[in-house]
């Protein structure tokens, strides 16, 4: 077969879902069952496809390397939660797979505009999934989506106005630009801030919260998993393309800072979902690390495997415990009071993958975090590894307390009403995510071509 | 896959087996554990007779320079067997607690993270064993424990993973300086040997002393051992002071000293003087209590600073004392730990000045809490006393010297005085005393067949190992040899 036609075979089946979907609308009558079946189909169609994509074709729009291509799976593989739980219409579909596609244009981009392209393209679909399918009120909704659409809007505006800086310097818009002046590197600097927006970085997450909380559980999963994942290729991105000493010197120490923050800020947190939010930001910290470590590792593979691990398993444990709340219909840490008591599985799930986001053995969670701290040890990143270091013991607080929630406390008074409909498929993808990070923890010798990927 | 597997594969068997068991799990944890008893006695049988290393499993490799690899010397099957034993008296001795499955599916998951601890040769899978062992003595503590249950097990998990996470940045860094050293990436522990880490060495020890002493625990990270010793179930103490505490010291003695050698060295008398003032300050708390439990969980700090007298002696004598005397500790303090549990059960009190005159009341437990508290305190012709000796006269021989003094034997001596008078006081308070007008005495029975059973068996071991210990030491003394220069 024409090989330009498997290059973008993965996005090729996304757009066709997106297309389908609104064809779906077309008809007149609602169909459900459509909807549900193009949601469902088209990530794992992109999934299939992206083991046939040849790693050889590079034109000059688009790039298919061995990390977008792993880099692909995860996100694809992060969407199948909401896919699965999908009770939306036609548009709710086509938003959320014209968000996946998105992402994976982001993944296959090799120039700066086609950056700009799959950013855009995956975020305002975001925006109006959060509008549309929403929990709580609808003016909460609405707010949280307003807010989203801004800092996305001023993610994007940064970046153009980064790239503006950058292609008047340098004439180019791909990499190979050599050493940057003045201008070029506030322009690198401002396109990996429009990065750092996505991925939720301090002190550019006030956005963060508000939008995780009022978004339906698993939208937020999808969006805490799938989009993060795309946001840290976008960053890796920008520094393939324009790298600038900046990064190595002020990534570890970013990373290190919005995990603290994120931890101390999710101590707080009476509410499960945003609790959940600033658990993701605290996470993301690592991730940053992580990047961090890659950079002054000279764009090291054992870098990005470690990333790229760490996103695989965070897409468990994220999608696992947001299918938690959706399965539960539970909202508040006072909730949760003695709920072991009332539902012992669904209860044991959630604490297997408290026990993985807290990175303890013998779940996913610790082999992940062990392979940042190792990189970030690698890079001679000690003082900010220990900063993570006690991030992580920080987040404990909260992970620990949660279990002793579950299972040591008394419910007060009657059992709580759900407030939201549980969703059934969710109870399933909560099962299935905690079971796949407690496998993981056995990763090293599970996947024991994992160092070899992307080499 | 060799048999050693089965060490930590068994007890994970029953836990898997108790949770899904229902109504019938106690009868899979009395399997299970008898089981694992069978086959660590039957490891230390082949290790007696077949001399240091019993078994290398063949290294299953895996990916980022991680191995499966287990071995097993005298000193690590001396520990698993511990393990073993202690699990089944805990089996034994909760027997009719009503309790939900998942209480012995704690106890049996507990047995086989704390064996795997014990038999792992990479540090990869050492540090999950390791953490693995925090999971069920949390939901033990918490679940199962008394009043102030949910604090205690909080604290118990904040503190022990405090001190680990800065342990794994240690071992982190132990395996990156060796990769730059040589090219390869592992994990073995044999491999890691000898890997000079330059300027950040006094830092990788210090991360791995932190690690290791919050467990042991060392004087000031102690502060987390009171509270989950007291709050914990009977059985729980007795898996917390008998084995649990033992890991740290074994990790000290396994992976810290032999990994970082030269800094140990430097640092020994900083290290011995913190393990006079362990075996003085614990004894001086203990001294202080008036609930039994209390006291003997500060009682455990003192001897372990024991053990750290022996260790950082620098001897081979005061090592395989120490290694004896954490046996002899798990034993004893098992014991205690029981007896305690039977007196709240029957009384539901267990502050020193609640009984009196318990002697005439059941004069088995006092026999049995007699014998076990002179082996605590070191009684000639008792475990303690072989272990206590032998730590103490390879302090002696210590070369660090105090105004002429073996600095450390002196403060050891002085912690060997102050174990009689914590001691004494409270076993004739509680057994010899006239009881006072509200005294608990009265509602407490004698010891039934089956906790006298459990008793003798660990009475057994107290005797055997305080007049023949000479096997003992021969299991112990080659695998240790090799460990410390």
């Amino acid at each position: 077969m024409n090989p330009f036609a498997l290059t973008l075979a993965p996005q090729a089946a996304l757009a066709a879902g997106v297309l389908g979907s609104l064809g779906l609308g077309l008809l007149g009558r609602p169909r459900p069952w459509g909807a549900r079946a193009l949601v469902l189909l088209a990530p794992l169609a992109a999934l299939f496809a992206v083991r046939y994509a040849p790693l050889s074709f590079d034109p000059p729009l688009i790039v298919v390397d061995a990390p977008g291509l792993a880099w692909q799976i995860v996100i694809y593989a992060g969407a199948l939660p909401l896919a699965l739980c999908f009770s939306g219409d036609d548009v709710e579909a086509a938003l959320f797979l014209g968000a996946t596609l998105g992402m994976g244009l982001l993944a296959a981009a090799a120039n700066l505009p086609m950056l700009f392209v799959g950013l855009e393209f995956m975020s305002l679909p975001a925006y109006l999934l959060v509008a549309r399918a929403g929990r709580g009120g609808r003016s909460r909704r609405l707010e949280a989506a307003v807010k989203y659409f801004f800092a996305g809007a001023l993610a994007g505006a940064l970046f153009l106005l980064g790239l503006a800086l950058y292609y008047a310097e340098t004439g180019r818009l791909g990499p190979g630009a050599g050493a940057l002046g003045a201008m070029g590197r506030a322009g690198v600097s401002l396109m990996a801030a429009a990065a750092l927006f996505k991925i939720g970085a301090v002190p550019l997450h006030w956005w963060l919260p508000d939008v995780y909380e009022a978004a339906a559980p698993e939208v937020a999963g999808f969006l805490s998993t799938s989009m993060k994942a795309a946001a840290v290729l976008f960053l890796v991105r920008v520094i393939q393309i324009a790298p600038a000493p900046v990064f190595a010197a002020v990534l570890p120490w970013l990373g290190a800072v919005t995990a603290l923050v994120g931890a101390l800020l999710a101590l707080r947190q009476r509410g499960l979902q945003r609790l959940l939010a600033y658990s993701s930001l605290s996470h993301a910290g690592l991730l940053i690390l992580g990047v961090g470590a890659w950079v002054r590792l000279g764009g090291d593979s054992g870098a990005l495997t470690a990333l790229l691990f760490y996103l695989g398993v965070y897409a468990l444990m994220s999608n696992g415990a947001f299918a938690f709340l959706a399965a539960t219909g539970l909202e508040t840490r006072s909730d949760l009071r003695g709920f072991a008591a009332r539902a012992a599985g669904p209860a044991a799930a959630f604490a297997v993958l408290l026990f993985a986001l807290a990175g303890i053995p013998p779940t996913g969670g610790f082999v992940a975090k062990l392979l940042i701290f190792w990189q970030a040890l690698r890079a001679g990143l000690a003082l900010p590894t220990a900063l993570a270091a006690v991030a992580t013991l920080v987040s404990l607080g909260y992970y620990l307390g949660l279990v002793r929630d579950m299972y040591f406390e008394a419910p007060e008074g009657a059992a709580p009403a759900a407030s939201a409909a549980p969703s059934a498929p969710a109870r399933y993808v909560l099962l299935a995510c905690a079971l796949g990070a407690l496998a993981l923890g056995a990763a090293p010798f599970l996947l024991r071509g994992l160092g070899g990927i992307l080499r | 896959m060799s048999a050693l597997t089965a060490l930590w594969a068994v007890p994970l068997a029953g836990a898997v087996a108790c949770a899904l068991a229902g109504r019938a799990a106690r009868w899979w944890a009395l399997i299970s554990g008898a089981a694992f008893l069978a086959l660590a006695a039957a490891a230390v049988r082949l290790s007696w007779q077949a001399g240091a290393v019993l078994a290398v499993t063949d290294a299953l490799p895996g990916a980022f320079g991680v191995s499966y690899k287990l071995a097993a010397d005298g000193f690590s099957l001396s520990l698993v067997a511990l393990t073993a034993f202690l699990n089944l008296v805990c089996v034994a001795a909760s027997w009719e607690l009503e309790v939900s499955a998942g209480y012995w599916a704690c106890f049996c998951f507990l047995a086989s993270a704390l064996s795997g601890v014990f038999l792992a040769r990479d540090l990869f899978v050492f540090y999950v064993f390791w953490e693995a062992t925090l999971i069920p003595m949390f939901f033990i503590i918490g679940l199962w424990g008394s009043d102030n249950r949910r604090h205690a097990a909080v604290k118990f998990f904040l503190f022990t993973f405090a001190g680990s996470i800065f342990m794994l940045l240690a071992l982190i860094a132990i395996v990156v300086a060796h990769q730059r050293a040589t090219g390869v990436w592992t994990w073995d522990l044999d491999a890691l040997r000898g890997t000079d880490l330059g300027a950040a060495a006094p830092w990788a020890f210090l991360g791995l002393l932190v690690g290791f002493g919050v467990k042991i625990p060392m004087v000031p990270l102690h502060t987390w051992l009171p509270d989950a010793h007291t709050e914990a179930p009977a059985a729980g103490s007795v898996m917390l002071a008998g084995v649990m505490l033992k890991m740290g010291l074994y990790g000290l003695i396994r992976v810290a000293l032999p990994l970082l050698p030269s800094v140990a060295e430097s640092w020994l008398p900083i290290l011995g003087t913190l393990a006079g003032i362990n075996a003085v300050y614990g004894a001086l708390c203990a001294m202080a209590q008036t609930d039994l439990k209390r006291l003997i969980a500060y009682s455990s700090i003192a001897h372990l600073g024991f053990c750290l007298l022996g260790v950082f002696s620098g001897t081979s004598q005061g090592l395989t004392g120490a290694a004896l005397q954490m046996v002899n500790h798990g034993i004893t303090t098992g014991a205690l730990f029981l007896m305690v549990g039977f007196l709240y059960e029957r009384a539901h009190k267990r502050g020193v000045a609640d009984f009196g005159e318990l002697a005439a009341r059941a004069p088995r437990l006092a026999f049995f809490f007699g014998l076990a508290t002179f082996a605590s305190i070191g009684l000639p012709g008792l475990n303690g006393f072989v272990g206590e000796f032998m730590c103490l006269s390879g302090a002696a021989e210590s070369p660090i010297l105090f105004v002429g003094v073996p600095f450390f034997a002196l403060l050891g001596v002085v912690g060997v005085t102050l174990a009689a008078a914590y001691a004494l006081p409270a076993y004739q308070t509680v057994f010899w005393a006239p009881a006072g007008p509200g005294s608990a005495s009265p509602r407490v029975g004698d010891l039934r067949p089956r906790e006298s059973a459990i008793l003798w068996t660990l009475s057994g071991l107290m005797l055997w190992i305080g007049l023949a210990p000479r096997g003992w030491l021969a299991l112990l003394e080659p695998s240790l040899r090799g460990l410390v220069k």
